[in-house]
């Protein structure tokens, strides 16, 4: 390449300054790289420094950025606080004297919580898979009247903002008698992701050739068996990326569980944090340590999985 | 007897009526109709009919009908227009501040270079962190006396004493607008990143014969060419913006005094604090009503269909 151009401009002088221009080009790649990442990062890792930290060096001014003595305290307290332990003033403040951090009751709820969280957003998943793969299918492959009114009918659904379903939907609920039952949360959850379901399997079935389906109805499929034997096992990218999207938008939501719950019943994890942040008598060190609980599962899930999740945020994007 | 015959008559008239594309067409439709017509649409019809209700839960056994006393209240309700305001400032800045820093993070990731995936699956943290994690982690990061914003500056001496930052009235919303863009700019960032890909590459080669420097062919090539993927960001992000209701919550429950009142603080407190379920609904449905504007609106100018 540079070969090229050094003969047919010729000047040492245009090779230099190509070099040059390269080298500025990277070093504005790198600077813009390394912000970036501090921009994302440091927040998360202060979240996570601190929720290592012990009472007494939380309070620190200036903060200390990386803990001193690092202590599983705080975690210890999430895991272990099945064990009823009294809390009278001198355990409250026994733990150090000198900042009095504080250790709520409610500790002992955080693991019932996520798994609250877990069994709606599993629930949620295979309700969606049932009923979103048959509509995006049918939206795909069959020709009928209609069609393009269902497409537009399900998109006009995702435009309808929560908070204006909070209302009928927790007067409904009150009166299904659901209240503080995880279901209601389950049935919501699934109105509000199914949408985005459709259009990703949607956008993947239109991708694949109309002859695989045809082959399979000449060979005596009926339109269930052609679904089932033949494009779902040519789909697995597309059903990841629902299992994942929805898994994430039930394990994160937070209006209409604070709606809908009210005891350790049905709470789901982001309701027991909330409370926990309005509380200024816990010390800070313990909610971060359950806010890091709440962060690494679908982080986790988010880093391994970051090729199907860009794919279908992107494919539901072309559409909807 | 008379009835089965009837009803097989029936069902031939069905079977006639619908090929066999249809019918199986209805059956695979059904269950996601189903869920949509009982959990969306009939909410957002029933809200509408409650809209016209003095309904307080306080007195649960009169709920008198009041026409359109609701939506009339609502207009001449100061704390409506204020949260009106907090809401569209919130809106601007949170949605601009995306937009920019969304097509920096785009550009920057549109580059060959080593590191670039690894960078590409670190900025999807902020979208996958729940909003109430992400709430709880700003809520320290302000904090008036140990936060690390006070506690940086600090160090850096740009400030002499720790500030209150979220009880500051005129801070406030910006604050709150700063943790919302950072948890919305991965998802941002992705949609222009690929509108910035299906640019064609000899769009830029003709640009570059013609002898169009960096700066001119950002502006004429690469901008325009966006432009599409800018209006999604934006659509979904004022979306997304005028109905945020967590960041509120937890950070400043509207406060301090009415400086982050914004629009879905107040439906909740209206509905949930005030249990005036009738007026509630009535700003539910203004609210749905406009987010249906808005997209109609950005989709017409768009001039395409969505």
């Amino acid at each position: 390449m540079t070969d090229v151009s050094q003969t047919r401009t010729g000047g040492i002088d245009y090779r230099r300054r190509q070099r040059l221009s390269r080298i500025a080009h990277s070093l504005v790649i790198l600077a813009g790289a390394i912000v970036l990442t501090i921009y994302v990062i440091a927040p998360v890792t202060w979240l996570v420094s601190s929720s290592f930290q012990t009472e007494a060096e939380i309070v620190s001014v200036p903060p200390h950025w990386i803990p001193d003595e690092p202590t599983l305290q705080n975690f210890e307290a999430i895991f272990t606080a099945q064990e009823e332990e009294e809390i009278t003033y001198e355990t409250r403040s026994g733990q150090d004297p000198a900042a009095g951090g504080f250790i709520p009751s409610t500790a002992k709820n955080l693991l019932p919580a996520m798994w609250n969280s877990f069994i709606v957003a599993t629930l949620v998943v295979i309700l969606n898979l049932l009923v979103g793969v048959p509509a995006a299918y049918a939206l795909a492959k069959i020709r009928f009247w209609g069609r393009d009114g269902s497409v537009y009918f399900i998109l006009i659904t995702r435009v309808i903002p929560d908070i204006a379903l909070v209302v009928p939907f927790f007067l409904v609920i009150r009166k299904l008698g659901m209240l503080d039952s995880i279901f209601s949360l389950v049935l919501t959850y699934l109105a509000v992701t199914v949408p985005f379901s459709v259009f990703i399997l949607l956008q993947y079935f239109e991708g694949l050739p109309d002859e695989l389906d045809k082959a399979a109805r000449v060979d005596g499929c009926s339109r269930f068996q052609a679904l089932v034997r033949v494009f779902l096992p040519l789909s697995l990218p597309s059903l990841v990326a629902v299992v994942l999207f929805t898994f994430l938008t039930s394990w994160n939501e937070f209006l209409l569980a604070l709606m809908f719950t009210q005891t350790e019943a049905s709470q789901t994890l982001p309701i027991l944090l909330a409370a926990f942040t309005s509380d200024f008598t816990i010390s800070f060190s313990f909610i971060n340590a359950a806010g890091v609980l709440a962060i690494v599962p679908p982080v986790i899930v988010a880093v391994i999985f970051e090729r199907y999740i860009v794919s279908g945020l992107t494919a539901g994007a072309v559409k909807g | 007897m008379a009835e089965v015959v009837h009803q097989q008559a029936g069902r031939g008239r069905l079977r006639a009526m619908f090929g066999y594309e249809e019918r199986s067409a209805i059956v695979f439709l059904a269950p996601v109709m189903a869920v949509l017509m009982g959990v969306a649409v009939f909410p957002i019809l029933y809200s509408f009919y409650l809209s016209f209700f003095r309904m307080k839960l306080t007195r649960p056994n009169r709920t008198p009908f009041v026409w359109f006393d609701n939506y009339t209240d609502l207009f001449t309700n100061e704390l409506f227009w204020v949260s009106v305001t907090r809401t569209v400032v919130f809106a601007v800045t949170s949605v601009t501040s995306i937009a920019v820093v969304a097509l920096l993070v785009a550009l920057l990731l549109n580059q060959n270079f080593r590191g670039r995936r690894i960078l590409s699956t670190i900025i999807l943290i902020p979208w996958a962190i729940p909003y109430v994690a992400n709430a709880l982690m700003w809520k320290w990061i302000y904090d008036s006396g140990y936060g690390a914003l006070n506690g940086v500056l600090y160090q850096l001496d740009f400030i002499d004493k720790y500030m209150v930052w979220l009880g500051d009235q005129d801070k406030t919303i910006f604050l709150i607008a700063n943790a919302f863009v950072w948890k919305e700019v991965p998802l941002a960032a992705i949609l222009l990143l690929v509108s910035l890909k299906s640019i064609p590459s000899d769009l830029y080669q003709a640009a570059r014969v013609d002898g169009a420097t960096v700066w001119q062919r950002f502006f004429h090539v690469t901008l325009p060419a966006m432009k599409p993927g800018f209006m999604l960001v934006m659509i979904y992000e004022t979306m997304m913006a005028i109905r945020h209701f967590d960041l509120f919550f937890i950070l400043t429950e509207g406060g301090p005094g009415d400086a982050s009142h914004v629009l879905s603080w107040h439906i909740y407190v209206e509905t949930f604090r005030n249990l005036s379920f009738g007026s509630g609904a009535a700003m539910s449905y203004v609210l749905a009503l406009v987010t249906f504007a808005l997209s109609y609106t950005f989709i017409r100018t768009l001039g395409r269909k969505v």
